[in-house]
């Protein structure tokens, strides 16, 4: 059992200096970073080159351009490609001294993290509730992008779209219509056989602004809905299957014959999965779509705190599952170093064409000219040190 | 009665108690062999599993570039293993000196109260969910700080480490024999020198080793990071803001819309678990049979 260590330390010395030359490297690349990348306090942002900006007395969407910040955001599931997608192009094309890091965490988290003040802003599916309002009281509500969930199916033998009305719905997931051919079925889709089989419903198990839309919509359409269940980001399912994202839920779908469930509209066009087309408050069905989602925008005015649902909204061709997604930016700052990069960033998101061509290209819907104007006065009411952020 | 017939009754009654003892003792040994198999199966599917979704995704890419942005096929994971690298190394510096000193302590100097209740909590420590870990330290540090950063990762996994490498410091010295230790004080040694000099470098092999298998396992944890490091897509080396990791990449990639996203899961999980079992490799190749405890 005497295991010396005499005699054969060579191997060992060598592992430990090894372990050595790598802490001392991570610590040197540290160090590194810290000197050459300003950050936090060697932050100075400087709000763009006042020449260049408000030619004509209309800032360019470009006005961050000289920024330098590493800034994190953290929430939404469903708007994390298209931010990340943003936020690259405006790292690699326009600001090449800002990184924004945004992580998706989930709407709730989003929130949460928001009013902690961890994160340098939050995203969330659903603007902040009068409850949530009052943890955090100076908090811009900004819409930047908007969104839509449909209503997908598995069911052999079915080749053209369903369609669905939103009493309908209520009841498959409250549980009162338990099979395919139910008579409210097959009158809504005259001319498909639909099968005498149990419909399974999947939600979904985590707490999701994808539900929020869901459940907010089948609220407005179905007074029973409203009043068993109600609308939440994480309700109780009264029936169904629980699947955790937009992935659990595509995964029951796929794999349960019958099942119904519902996806955000771009995850269904990147998984090709079947969706329905909904009836809408003007009685039209409609297929969801990036130009039946912006109608429903149209369709709703945008007050002044912009907190709007825009689900069950007028207009012949209006989506009536849609919502716009929201940045939660804090109305007034102490510090301009990482607040006005972040303000700068999101001026850039709304006003640059190449921003809006991004969104289109990954079947996200870019808020449309007039919308974007109504959001201005907000954007450049926004103050950080006494001033304002945006150059007057 | 026949004393002969008697005899030979009762080998035949041997006889067949040794054949029925032999029987059962086939059996018993097949039942085993098949368990132990079992048991090893899952590891095997694991590894076929991991190579035959990991390898279409492993290129010479994901290992050198940032991710692209999403949507866009290729890019690679640099960030997530330099913030791997970087958090895992952080956490091996801030853990494995205070765990060898707990280690040393319980072994040396614990053999009282203080030792009884030490040896407890650490391990109830090493029994610590490590979410649990990751929120007790967005707690302590992240929510202070209002910042989330790799430094705060990194100490969530050198929580997650320090039961682990004290415990198996803690055996390691204790099997250092007593003769060693008396040799020692024969010479006149004290015994702090004793333990400095002597009885520590006798152990190191194997408190190495523990550190290793600690280091294995901290490399694969998502959870302590979540709250903690959050995430990057930028590649960072600044330990005092967020970074990312290999775990949690394969957790954001593996629910994401992108097919692409999910074939760099499966290469990353496989690079993962290669890494891991390199560590494992290497250490029975250095240590060998002095890993393998003889009474």
């Amino acid at each position: 059992m005497t295991t010396l260590f005499r005699g054969r330390k060579g191997p060992l010395l060598w592992l430990l200096a090894a372990a050595a030359l790598v802490a001392l490297l991570a610590a040197a690349c540290g160090g590194d970073d810290d000197s050459n990348t300003p950050t936090a306090a060697a932050t100075t942002a400087t709000g763009g080159s006042p020449a260049a900006s408000s030619t004509a007395g209309t800032i360019a969407a470009d006005v961050g351009k000289n920024d330098k910040a590493d800034i994190t955001g953290a929430g939404s599931t469903f708007a994390a490609p298209i931010l990340q997608a943003w936020f690259d192009d405006y790292n690699k094309l326009v600001a090449k001294g800002v990184k924004v890091n945004y992580q998706s965490i989930g709407s709730g988290g989003g929130v949460q993290q928001y009013t902690e003040k961890t994160v340098d802003f939050g995203a969330s599916d659903a603007p902040l509730s009068d409850a949530e309002l009052a943890k955090a009281p100076d908090t811009l509500n900004l819409p930047f992008v908007l969104g839509s969930v449909v209503v997908t199916y598995n069911l052999d033998g079915v080749t053209k779209p369903l369609k669905f009305d939103g009493a309908t719905v209520a009841k498959i997931y409250l549980g009162d219509i338990k099979k395919w051919n139910d008579p409210a079925l097959t009158a809504l889709n005259p001319g498909v056989r639909l099968p005498d089989k149990e419909i399974v419903p999947a939600y979904r198990s985590d707490g999701s602004g994808t539900s929020f839309v869901f459940t907010d919509w089948l609220s407005k359409v179905s007074p029973d809905w409203k009043s068993k269940v109600g609308t939440s980001k994480n309700p109780s399912w009264p029936a169904g299957q629980g699947g955790k994202g937009n992935e659990g839920v595509t995964t029951i779908v796929k794999q349960t014959p019958n099942s119904i469930g519902y996806v955000e509209l771009t995850y269904a066009l990147i998984n090709k999965l079947p969706f329905a087309d909904v009836k809408n408050k003007s009685g039209a069905f409609v297929t969801p779509s990036i130009e039946t989602t912006a109608a429903a925008a149209a369709g709703v005015q945008l007050p002044a705190d912009f907190r709007v649902s825009i689900t069950d909204a007028e207009g012949a061709k209006a989506y009536p599952i849609a919502s716009y997604v929201y940045a939660l930016i804090r109305t007034s700052s102490d510090g301009c170093s990482k607040y006005r990069p972040v303000v700068n960033a999101f001026w850039w998101i709304l006003h640059s064409k190449d921003a809006s061509a991004t969104a289109s290209g990954l079947n996200y819907v870019p808020l449309p000219p007039e919308t974007v104007a109504k959001l201005d006065p907000a954007l450049k009411a926004l103050k950080c040190e006494g001033q304002s952020a945006l150059p007057q | 009665m026949n004393p002969r017939s008697g005899a030979s009754q009762l080998f035949l009654a041997s006889e067949g108690l040794y054949r029925r003892r032999r029987l059962a003792n086939r059996v018993m040994t097949a039942v085993m062999g098949i368990a132990a198999a079992i048991a090893v199966i899952p590891l095997f599917l694991i590894l076929f599993y991991l190579l035959q979704k990991g390898l279409r995704g492993l290129s010479l890419d994901l290992l050198t570039q940032d991710p692209n942005r999403p949507g866009r096929p290729g890019g690679g994971v640099r960030n997530s293993i330099v913030g791997s690298g970087i958090m895992v190394g952080l956490a091996t510096a801030i853990g494995v000196p205070i765990a060898i000193g707990c280690g040393v302590f319980l072994a040396e100097f614990g053999q009282n109260r203080a030792g009884l209740v030490i040896r407890f909590l650490v391990d109830v420590m090493a029994g610590i969910p490590s979410i649990t870990v990751g929120l007790f330290i967005y707690g302590l540090i992240v929510l202070p700080q209002k910042q989330f950063t790799a430094f705060a990762g990194a100490v969530a996994l050198a929580i997650i480490l320090l039961p682990v490498v004290a415990r198996i410091t803690e055996e390691m010295v204790l099997l250092v024999p007593r003769s060693v230790r008396e040799a020692a004080y024969a010479l006149g040694a004290p015994r702090w020198k004793t333990t400095l000099r002597i009885v520590l470098p006798t152990a190191l092999p194997g408190i190495i080793t523990g550190v290793l298998l600690a280091v294995s396992r901290i490399a694969g944890e998502a959870a302590p990071l979540l709250f903690t490091a959050l995430g990057n897509q930028f590649n960072s080396t600044n330990v005092f803001h967020a970074m990312d990791a290999l775990p949690l990449r394969i957790f954001v990639y593996a629910v994401g819309p992108y097919d692409y996203w999910h074939e760099q899961a499966w290469a990353m999980s496989l690079l993962l678990v290669t890494i891991i079992l390199f560590i494992s490799l290497a250490v029975r190749a250095i240590f060998g049979s002095r890993v393998t405890v003889r009474q």
